[in-house]
Order: structure tokens, then C-alpha cells, then sequence
């Protein structure tokens, strides 16, 4: 088979007048592809996978033990306190669901714009969104106190309370919200991967495998008419979808939004989180994907042009939110209201003013540098950058929620919130729960979009072939 | 697959290498009037439903039912609990806030209509299919890797093994193969049944167990997972704590607070002494004691009343230097050493030297303004009430008929109790109420006496005063001639006091054969029901 692609490894620059392709190399092949994806879960794990997948599983353990120590002692052993009665756990919440945004809008917002670039990296980064609302979700679950009636949130005729759930509160929005985003983005992430399951089942070579990858893909054929449904169930999900992930954190700042604490009063708060959640999500997503790529020799599938993508997508979206910072206190300014003007200067020179600044330095400032296309291009910079926007965007929850709470009404109620060593075990946990868990996907399930890929080798195929 | 001719033919597929072949292929198969037909493909593969003929799906229109039904639900819900069936206050929104009932309708319409989709298109797609004698052929593998296959089903109309052979090899297809029906069991393996039979008994196991425990009572505690808030943190009396520097986890009153309902009357009231009239005698013993009612527990009252009691020693220190001063020979035969005395020198009625006529060594006479009647307005209820308090509280040691020989009493006579101090008949001389007044019996209830504590911290004051007139009742029927009654009610009692007389003696006599004479004896004194004089004597 001569369906050879004629193009070099950098596919950043723009010709006029021809598409830059997405699948690169000159061999690639639709069996190549199957291949190159398929080889990572049917290999042998590689060392790098086995001493990452002992380090972050001992974090996720460590995480375990925290949370059951939680439930055993009670909330106290945290560090939230009078006034700050949300402390990390609602910070580690947020930036959470923040992460997973990015995935949906790859997969969702993305796939409906037609941007044929998202098939390489849409499967990790759905995968990625559900593997950050699990830890989202875990957080305000054992937030509630007592966890084991974490149920009586829900819309249930109780014997035990005889009563109904407030729904007039935006913190049941907020489970209505989180709960929706978890199962639609499991169904979407499920949903694509069920025919690169089949591929995998019918790759097998194991008897066990072959049932397991089976049932999994549930007896998927390729059949023309299933594609047909297929695609347009899929189509289907992607237009619900994307207005789910803007209402879910826009709901999500209606838990501040719609309080009355000066600092989070604002009506910036809905477009301002999920530009910030984007932006989070994007650098997570390149956190991931840039390592898993080298590791992988994946760098025909996700190519430099899809990295640059992101990095833009990270650079307009840390300016939004940059934006979002300046007019805050604009508004706080400008609306004359003192008890706004003071959260707003305490914020950045009060008590925390190291939270805020390490904020405006990682999430203004950093994303700046990706103006230069060195550093969109270079793999090792833009990880670099990421992190330090992963680190920016969790300090901005922090300053959101602790330093609001700390100086809320009165003087004499002021507080100054810090960590326990179980608040820091548990956000370093959750890092060990979310890596465990998409290392794990990593070595079982179909890292790439494999049918979605294949189906862009053939458009670009068929243009280069050019019978039309 | 080793005899293929017992087998039915499914259909024929051929398989193709590119897209574009397979497009060409599919209308060739489609324009030679095939309808039953499919081309398996490792990705979707567009054109191909037009190449093939196939119809568009309902699906869209599933999951505009599906997101439908989800806003109606959350629309409903939110109305129905929050609106009609439990409406909370919630910063005075309405009931019916609609703009606040949208997130959740939102979020139910998307999650519906996303089920809607996924499982719409599984069902319409037949899925899942595990068995699908397509897969037979180990080369069909491919059809999710790198290979198009279409096939024609042998259910089609124009369906002829050779015709279609020859259509498909002429479409550029290669390899073809012919698929035969799956013809094993489609019965499920025993082993299967069996295994999953047991799972399903055993897990209904621990379920049974819990239906059966919540329709059941039984005598061991509950048994908690969490404690919820069944186990209270909080200390108990008598517990210690390490919170307080005095270790003690009930908090004493705040020194100088009066407590609501603790001084609703005045001080006369709850002392027993017209408090005036000893301020005018002597202002700084009626200092002293509203200090004391004050401030229980300020060691600096402990000193003023030992002053006090110097003073006036005669009941601050009470049986050792004056054995004979009460009334009762009993008690000064078996005089509590001083370590015992009640010790309360706070306490009015102990400082106060007691009237001891029979004693040689009266010190001095009682000075103290007692309230010589009592503060309430009698009636039978209040004195109902006095027997009530007294039946529980007093009766114990002094007997039902006031006496002093109660249970506790006998209890002690039996054993030969050595420091036993037999209380007090109430039914004497000094303690009647010319020489004994009204104030000092409440104080003395109130505050004790020699081996007697004082009972103001148990029994209420308006309760303690009851207890007085009802003693005084009692006092008056011991004393009382049948004249004292109105005249139609003389015949009554006499009637009655026979027929008492007589049960009594029966009682008497049954108890003489099996009790102690001691006993016996104190028993046949009692021969009256006092209470029911008492009731009587009020007029």
C-alpha cells in the first residue's frame, strides 16, 4: 500500500492555499495507526509506567487513608476554621472541575467547529475530564461532614427527614450540575471509545482480553448503519454537551456568585470561571499529553501543530482571564462600594498577598511567553509553562475562596486560614488518585481516537489523491 | 465450520483495501437493486449511507423526547417540593421562583437527553450483540483496523450465491466469504446459571438480615457504623474535664447572677425570716445572709459565718458542748462528733441558736424574725401538694404520720445503727408552731438540721412551703377534739375513726405475730390516718 504522506514532522507552517496535515509521516497507514495505538496497551508496561503508576497509586492510597481518617475524626482535622469555613477542600473542588472543562470542549465545542485537529488528543483529554470531576467530586462529598448522608442532597422521598432539598440554593445546582457533567462526559468518553475497544478485541490474542474488550465493546461491528447512528448520537452529545460544560462552571461560581461576601458578589464571576476553567484544562491537557507523547513515540499522531493549537488556546484564554482580574477591580473601583473596594485591595495587599501575586504572576504573566513560537513548539516549554498556569490557577481558587472568607463582615469575625497537614495530603492525594487513574487508561484503553484519526488519514488522503 | 453445507447461509462479503473502492462497490451493489446489504468499516466512512442506500435515523428525535422529559421532571419537581409540598423561607423569595428552578431543569434536560442519545443509538444499533456470525471468519478482524468489507445478506429478494459472488468480484472486491448462521446452542452454559443463582441467594442474604432487623426489636444496642450524633460529647454531672482549671465539668453560677425564676419573691420568701425586720435588729447578719443566698460558693461567706456562728454558737456547733440541747434524749445519746454537723454555716436556720427549753445550757434566746405565717394562701390543693412533697422527701425518716419512725428509721433500729440520730418527732411541743414558727420549719426543711441536710437545693421553695402546712396540719390532727370539726361532719368521723380503729387493730394484731414488739408497738400508736384529719382541719 503507497498511502504514503509527503510532509516532514513540522506541520506549524502555514501554506496558503493547502491544509497543514494532522497525521504526519511518511508511511502512516491506516494499519500504522491501529499499531502505534494498539502497541501501548498490548506491550508489557515500560518502567517509566511502573514507577509512576507505585508513585502516584501510593499518593491515591495516602488519599484513601486521609479520607477515612476524615470520616473516622470529623471535619476538624482540616484546617477550615471560623471564618473560613470552605478552606482547601472547596478550593481543591474547583480547580478540579476546572480541569476537566478543557476535555469537553475538546471534544465537544471543538468537534462541533469541525476542528479535525482535536481527533489525536480528544480521547485523553475526555478521559482526563472525568478522571478530574471524580476528584472534583470526592471533595465536596466529604466536605458535607458526614459523609454517609452525603445522599440526602438528593431528590428523594426521605423517611428520615420528611422533606424535600432546597432547590432555590445554588450548592444544589451545584450537584445537579457536577453530578450531569460526570455521567454525560462518561457516556461521551464511553461512547468514542467503543469501537477502539472492538479494534483492541479484535486484536487479541488472549482469551480473557478478547472477552474482556469484548463486552466492553459490546459487540461492535463497523457496520455502515451503526456508524450512521453512531455519528449522529455522537453529534448529538457534543451539541449537549457544550452548553453543559458552560453551564456546569457557570454554576459553579454561583456558589460564590450568588452569596453576598464581598469578592464574590460579582456578575464576572460565570464567563470569568469558565474562561479560567478552559485555560486550566488546556494546561492540564499538555501537562499530560507532552509527556504521554514522548513516552509513547506518538509524535505522528499528536503532532507540534496540535501542541501550538493549545498553547494559543491557553494564551487567549490566561488573557480573558487576565482581563477578568483587571476589571474586578475596575468594577471595585468604579461601583463605590467600600466593603468591595476593601475585599479587592486586601486581596492583593492584604494578608495573602503572596497567594494573589503568585496567581497573577502564573496565570497573566506566563501565558504571555507563548506570543513567541519557540515556546509554543518546544515541548519542553510548554510543559514548563503549563505547570506553572496548573499552579496559577490553583492559587486563584485559593484567593477566591480564602481570602473572601477571612476578611467577610465584621473585624471581630476575621480569621487567618491555614492548612493542616491533612489539607496538604489530600490535594497531593487527589494528584496521586488522578495519575493512577489515567495511567491506568493509558495501559488498557485506546490512548488515541483511533477511528476518528483513520478518518482523517482518509481525508487527507483522499484530497491528496485527489479523485474527488 | 467443518461441514459448511448443514449450515444456513447468512450472506457473502467482500473485502476491499481504500474508501474508494468500496463507494464504487456499494452503488454498484445498490444500483443491481440490493436493499439488504452493509459495508463494515473501521471508521465512518461519509457517502456511504447515500452509496448504500440507507434511511436517516430517529435519533435526533429520541433525544428531543428524552431532553423534553427531563426539563418537564426538573420542572415539576423543583414545583411540586419546594413550591407545594414543603415551601421553605428562603430570604424571602417566592415560593414559585422560577429563574431559580432553571439551573437544575437545565442540567436534567441535558443529562435525558444525552441518555436519550447513547442509549437510543445502542438500541436502534441492536447493541449490545455479542454473538454475530459475521465475526466467524478470523479475517473479518480487520474490519477495525485498516479493511472495508461490504457484504450482501442471503435474506435479500435477489439474493443468488453465484450472482453475487460474481457482483462483488467484479466491484474490485477480494477475498470473499461466505458466512453461515450461527447454529450453537443458544442456550446459556448450566455452570453459568448456577453460579450466578448463588450469587444472587447470597447477596440477598445480608439484605433479609436488614429487613428483618428493622421490622424486629431486640434488647442489645444499636449497632452504629457512625455515631452520628447518638453519643454526645457532652459531660455529664460528677464527670471531670480538662478544660476548667478546677477540673470540674458543671459550671457553678455566676457569682452575683440571679438565675430566671430563682428570686421571683422576696428574700422572705426563700429564707423564711421577715428579712426587714432583721435588718433593722441587726444589719449586718441580714447582710451577711443575702450574701449567702447570693453567693453559695464564695469561700468569703464560708468566713463572715463562722464569725456569725461565733457569735452565736449555740447551733454552729451543735451536739458536742450542749449533748441535751434538743429536744431529744434519743438524739443526744447518739450526738454526731462535730465533723459531722451539718456545717452549714451559711445556712440562717443552723446559725440560728435552736430553743432548747429542756436544755441546761441555752446560751442565749432565739433573736431571729421568723415569718410566723406562712407565705402562701392555703387550701387543700396547696396542702395536697405538702403531702405529696412530704410522702416523698420527709417521709423516709419521719414516717407518714410525722412520728420519726420511718423506714429509713426501722432500717437503722434493726441493725443497731451506733451513729444513728433518730429523727425528730414532728408531733412535740417545741416544735409546734407558738414556740417553732412557720419561718424557721421552712428553714430548717430548707437548710437542715444536726444529721438532717437541707433539702432547698431538691425541693422548690413554694413546695417547701407546702411541706410546712402540711405539717402543721398533721400537727393540728394529733391535737384536734371532735368539736373542731363542723357539726354534721362529727358523726362522719367518729363512724370513720371506729372503722380505722378496727382495721388497724386486725392490721395490728396480724403484724404482732411475725414483727419485732418494738415495732409493733409504734405501729399500734399510729392508729389515726393523720392525713385525712388534716384535709379535714383546713378550714
Amino acid at each position: 500500500m503507497s498511502l504514503a504522506i509527503p510532509q516532514g514532522l513540522d506541520n506549524t507552517v502555514e501554506r496558503p492555499g493547502e491544509r497543514a496535515p494532522l497525521v504526519l509521516g511518511e508511511t502512516t497507514t491506516y494499519h500504522s495507526v491501529t499499531e502505534m495505538v494498539s502497541q501501548i496497551a498490548e506491550r508489557p508496561p515500560s518502567r517509566a509506567w511502573v514507577i509512576g503508576f507505585l508513585i502516584s497509586a501510593t499518593l491515591a492510597s495516602w488519599f484513601g487513608i486521609c479520607i477515612a481518617y476524615l470520616i473516622y475524626t470529623g471535619v476538624g482535622v482540616w484546617g477550615n476554621m471560623n471564618p473560613v469555613f470552605w478552606g482547601w477542600p472547596i478550593v481543591n473542588f474547583v480547580f478540579w472541575v476546572g480541569i476537566g472543562h478543557a476535555g469537553t470542549l475538546i471534544s465537544a465545542v471543538l468537534y462541533l467547529f469541525r476542528q479535525d485537529w482535536r481527533t489525536s488528543i480528544n480521547r485523553a483529554a475526555e478521559a482526563m475530564t472525568i478522571f478530574a470531576v471524580v476528584c472534583a467530586g470526592t471533595f465536596p462529598g466529604i466536605h458535607v461532614g458526614r459523609a454517609w448522608l452525603a445522599f440526602w442532597l438528593a431528590p428523594y422521598p426521605s423517611l428520615n427527614l420528611w422533606m424535600w432539598p432546597q432547590f432555590r440554593s445554588p450548592l444544589l445546582w451545584d450537584v445537579f450540575a457536577v453530578s450531569t457533567y460526570g455521567t454525560v462526559s462518561l457516556l461521551f468518553w464511553y461512547m468514542g471509545m467503543i469501537p477502539d475497544l472492538a479494534t483492541f478485541r479484535d486484536r487479541s490474542t488472549n482469551k480473557w482480553r478478547r472477552m474482556a474488550y469484548g463486552i466492553l465493546s459490546l459487540g461492535w461491528s463497523g457496520s455502515s448503519r451503526h456508524w450512521m447512528r453512531y455519528e449522529k448520537a455522537y453529534a448529538l452529545l457534543a451539541a449537549l454537551a457544550a452548553p453543559l460544560v458552560l453551564s456546569v462552571h457557570t454554576i459553579v461560581s454561583f456558589d460564590f456568585a450568588v452569596s453576598q461576601v464581598p469578592g464574590w458578589h460579582t456578575t464576572i464571576f460565570p464567563p470569568y470561571f469558565v474562561a479560567g476553567a478552559i485555560f486550566s484544562g488546556f494546561a492540564m491537557v499538555l501537562t499530560l499529553m507532552v509527556p504521554a507523547r514522548h513516552i509513547y513515540s506518538l509524535e505522528k499522531l499528536i503532532t507540534v501543530r496540535h501542541l501550538e493549537n493549545m498553547c494559543k488556546i491557553i494564551l487567549a484564554t490566561g488573557t480573558i482571564v487576565g482581563l477578568a482580574y483587571g476589571t474586578e477591580f475596575f468594577i471595585a473601583w468604579y461601583g463605590q462600594v467600600g466593603e468591595e473596594k476593601f475585599a479587592f485591595v486586601n486581596r492583593a495587599f492584604g494578608p495573602y498577598w503572596w497567594a494573589y501575586w503568585t496567581m497573577v504572576t502564573c496565570n497573566v504573566i506566563s501565558p504571555q511567553l507563548f506570543w513567541f513560537k519557540a515556546n509554543r513548539t518546544t515541548p519542553w516549554r510548554i510543559v514548563v509553562i503549563s505547570i506553572f498556569v496548573n499552579i496559577g490557577m490553583w492559587f486563584e481558587r485559593f484567593v477566591i475562596v480564602v481570602t473572601s472568607l477571612s476578611r467577610d463582615y465584621l473585624p471581630s469575625a476575621w480569621g487567618y486560614f491555614g492548612p493542616t497537614w491533612v489539607d496538604w495530603s489530600m490535594l497531593v492525594g487527589s494528584f496521586g488518585l488522578f495519575f493512577t487513574l489515567f495511567l491506568l487508561f493509558c495501559r488498557f484503553m485506546p490512548l488515541i481516537n483511533m477511528a476518528e484519526v483513520k478518518s482523517t488519514l482518509a481525508g487527507q488522503l483522499h484530497h491528496h489523491h485527489g479523485n474527488h | 465450520m467443518t461441514d459448511k453445507s448443514n449450515k444456513k447461509l447468512h450472506g457473502v462479503y467482500a473485502e476491499f483495501d481504500a474508501v474508494d473502492p468500496l463507494l464504487a462497490a456499494c452503488r454498484r451493489v445498490r444500483d443491481a437493486g440490493y436493499v439488504k446489504t452493509d459495508a463494515f468499516t473501521p471508521f465512518p466512512v461519509h457517502g456511504i449511507d447515500k452509496a448504500l442506500g440507507i434511511k436517516p435515523t430517529a435519533l435526533p428525535w429520541i433525544a428531543l423526547a428524552c431532553g423534553l422529559t427531563g426539563t418537564a421532571i426538573g420542572v415539576f419537581m423543583q414545583v411540586f417540593m419546594n413550591t407545594f409540598d414543603y415551601p421553605y423561607i428562603i430570604s424571602g423569595k417566592p415560593f414559585f421562583s422560577m429563574p431559580a428552578f432553571i439551573p437544575v431543569s437545565f442540567e436534567l434536560t441535558i443529562l435525558l437527553a444525552s441518555f436519550g442519545a447513547f442509549f437510543g443509538m445502542l438500541a436502534l444499533n441492536g447493541l449490545p450483540k455479542f454473538s454475530n456470525p459475521i465475526f466467524t471468519d478470523p479475517g473479518f478482524d480487520r474490519a477495525t483496523d485498516d479493511k472495508f468489507f461490504l457484504f450482501i445478506d442471503s435474506a435479500d429478494p435477489r439474493f443468488n450465491h453465484k450472482g453475487v459472488a460474481r457482483l462483488l468480484t467484479d466491484a474490485g472486491g477480494a477475498n470473499l466469504v461466505d458466512v453461515y448462521e450461527d447454529d450453537t446452542s443458544t442456550q446459556s452454559p448450566k455452570w453459568l446459571w448456577i453460579v450466578l443463582g448463588s450469587v444472587i441467594f447470597l447477596s440477598m442474604i445480608p439484605l433479609l438480615l436488614v429487613a428483618r432487623m428493622r421490622v424486629t426489636n431486640s434488647s442489645s444496642p444499636r449497632f452504629h457504623v457512625f455515631f452520628d450524633m447518638d453519643f454526645s460529647p457532652a459531660k455529664g454531672a460528677q464527670m471531670t474535664t480538662s478544660l476548667f482549671a478546677d477540673g470540674r465539668s458543671m459550671r457553678p453560677d455566676v457569682p452575683g447572677t440571679v438565675a430566671v425564676g430563682q428570686f421571683d419573691r422576696e428574700l422572705d420568701f426563700y429564707s423564711g425570716i421577715d428579712m426587714d425586720e432583721l435588718a433593722r435588729r441587726d444589719s449586718g447578719r441580714a447582710e451577711r445572709l443575702v450574701r449567702a443566698m447570693l453567693y453559695p460558693d464564695d469561700p468569703q461567706d464560708a468566713t463572715a459565718d463562722a464569725e456569725a456562728a461565733a457569735e452565736q454558737p449555740a447551733d454552729a456547733v451543735p451536739a458536742t458542748d450542749q449533748p441535751a440541747a434538743e429536744a431529744e434524749p434519743a438524739e443526744a445519746a447518739t450526738a454526731p462528733p462535730a465533723a459531722e454537723s451539718p456545717a452549714t454555716e451559711l445556712n440562717p436556720a443552723v446559725v440560728e441558736p435552736a430553743p432548747s427549753p429542756t436544755g441546761a445550757a441555752v446560751t442565749s434566746e432565739d433573736t431571729t424574725p421568723w415569718l410566723r405565717k406562712n407565705p402562701l394562701e392555703l387550701s387543700v390543693e396547696v396542702v395536697e401538694r405538702g403531702r405529696t412533697q412530704f410522702d416523698i422527701y420527709c417521709a423516709t425518716c419521719h414516717g407518714n404520720d410525722g412520728r420519726g419512725n420511718g423506714l429509713v428509721n426501722r432500717r437503722a433500729q434493726r441493725i443497731l445503727a451506733t451513729a444513728w440520730v433518730q429523727p425528730s418527732s414532728l408531733h412535740q411541743d417545741t416544735l409546734y408552731q407558738d414556740v417553732y414558727p412557720d419561718g424557721k420549719l421552712f428553714s430548717t426543711i430548707s437548710n437542715g438540721i444536726r444529721k438532717m441536710s437541707g433539702y432547698g437545693s431538691q425541693i422548690k421553695a413554694s413546695d417547701r412551703w407546702a411541706i410546712v402546712a402540711y405539717v402543721r396540719a398533721m400537727q393540728a390532727s394529733q391535737n384536734a377534739d371532735v368539736d373542731d370539726l363542723p357539726v354534721d361532719k362529727r358523726d362522719e368521723l367518729k363512724k370513720l375513726k371506729a372503722e380505722v380503729e378496727a382495721k388497724l387493730a386486725a392490721a395490728a394484731e396480724a403484724e404482732q405475730k411475725k414483727a419485732a414488739e418494738a415495732e409493733l408497738k409504734r405501729a399500734e400508736a399510729a392508729k389515726q390516718k393523720p392525713a385525712d384529719a388534716a384535709a379535714k382541719a383546713i378550714p
